[in-house]
């Protein structure tokens, strides 16, 4: 089936001790290593307490924003097959091997045509989650602050986000759930896109901007009463909350958007429909975006498409 | 007690030591563009025209580059006042949003003065000092 998920999210922040806090004390993320890259930068790498795989979240100390995102294929073929679809549309390939990121296998690097850096790999060291596969109880009986599962999807901004669809179309075999449109007439320009493999709502989403640049990235939260927890937890702990708990025309999930202590976006979500992929795609129009967005406050705040890093 | 000065209205607004620029504005009851609050997004920029500040975290050099540390560029929700410091805003002007929180910060600028003129009297003006040699 090609892509399972986006594995990593791989963010700079500007003091690794206070993003520490955010990421273990208040998201409740598991620390799972910490090392120097080879340019020298701290890092630490987490895991949600329901991922299985070595780590989903990196945090390098030093700027902010996004330093790239990694994505678990099926099979190990799907990295050629990838890797091949990736030259076809005209984009340079390296092949990135074991190790060069820890606890994770070969695989490819790539710059998308919005300018972020993926890789693909196939095998990650497996440590388990939380709850093992025996018998598991229903959650960790010790859970930290918001106690997030696990890592969700991404929206990131492109000058060109209709040619970002087609590239993760073709690369990546996503498809759409919901588009967001400047008309519905055949001249429309495709402004927002909000794009998945699976039957999850959305795992990459695109919007209009300067290349290069992080939204935010989102962890996954069960319910509506988990995402009203967790921002009350953000005020105990001083998070400043960008917008909610609300919920969103697209996906219809339910959100609070807010920042690590370096600014980076984040965002718990929650619920969403299930996407198909004959399911006919929703279309929002620029003039109803607002309530797209934030669909109580039906407004898109200055920061929606100001604020990035 | 530094004092933040807005160019041109001339307000002057009352800071608590370590407070940076941002959150005295906004808890003086005036609203400015605001994003993230943690020095990650650069778009509470201003300019600042006299008095100098330092900022309390790092900040990344994508946000604030070389040129912009030293001419006057200001990201206000990481810069805390060394000194008294006057600053314009960019855009936009200051909105006054809440002239309760105005009030507030007025009065306690008014006693934070009067707590230094009764300290400066008990002392004595500086001239007074030599019968004390
Ligand atoms: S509000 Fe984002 S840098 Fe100040
Ligand atoms: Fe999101």
């Amino acid at each position: 089936m090609g892509v399972m998920r986006m594995g990593y999210a791989h963010v700079r922040v500007t003091d690794l001790t206070e993003a520490k806090n955010h990421y273990a004390s208040t998201m409740g993320l598991y620390e799972t290593h910490t090392d120097v890259s080879p340019d020298g930068a701290r890092r630490v790498f987490y895991k949600g307490w329901d991922e299985w795989d070595h780590h989903s979240v990196v945090l390098e100390e030093g700027g902010v924003g996004v330093v790239k995102y990694g994505w678990k294929v099926e099979k190990s073929e799907d990295i050629d097959i990838i890797e091949k679809k990736a030259a076809g549309f005209g984009v340079t390939v390296e092949r990135m091997s074991k190790g060069e990121n820890p606890e994770i296998g070969d695989g490819i690097r790539f710059m998308t045509p919005s300018e972020h850096v993926f890789e693909v790999y196939h095998e990650a060291t497996a440590i388990g989650t939380e709850v093992g596969t025996h018998n598991p109880e229903a959650f960790p009986r010790h859970l930290v602050g918001v106690g997030a599962p696990a890592l969700d999807h991404s929206l990131v901004t492109a000058e060109d986000v209709q040619g970002m669809e087609d590239f993760l179309r073709e690369v990546f075999d996503f498809y759409p759930t919901e588009k967001a449109m400047t008309s519905l007439d055949d001249d429309g320009e495709c402004v927002g896109t909000w794009m998945t493999s699976n039957n999850q709502i959305h795992q990459f989403a695109v919007i209009g901007g300067p290349q290069g640049k992080l939204h935010h990235f989102a962890f996954r939260l069960g319910d509506w009463h988990e995402v009203g927890r967790a921002a009350d937890l953000m005020t105990m702990d001083d998070v400043p909350i960008d917008v909610g708990p609300t919920r969103h025309g697209i996906t219809r999930g339910q959100t609070v958007y807010f920042f690590d202590p370096s600014g980076n976006r984040n965002e718990v979500f929650s619920g969403g429909y299930l996407a198909f992929p004959d399911r006919p795609v929703n279309i929002w129009t620029v003039d109803q975006l607002g309530k797209g967005i934030f669909y109580h406050a039906r407004e898109l705040n200055e920061r929606f498409t100001t604020v990035l890093t | 007690m530094p004092t933040l000065t807005i160019h041109p209205t001339g307000e002057v607004i009352y800071l608590e030591t370590g407070e940076t620029v941002l959150s005295g504005l906004y808890k003086a009851g005036y609203s400015y563009t605001v994003g993230c609050k943690r020095g990650g997004c650069g778009i509470c920029k201003v300019d600042c025209h006299g008095g100098t500040f330092s900022y309390e975290r790092p900040i990344a050099s994508t946000v604030i580059s070389d040129e912009e540390r030293v001419d006057g560029t200001c990201l206000s929700c990481r810069a805390v006042p060394d000194t008294d410091i006057t600053i314009e805003l960019r855009g936009d002007n200051v909105r006054l949003v809440n002239p309760f929180l105005r009030q507030i910060n007025e009065k306690a600028r008014l006693r934070a003065e009067a707590a230094i003129a009764t300290h400066t009297c008990r002392q004595g003006p500086p001239s007074a000092g030599t019968s004390e040699e």
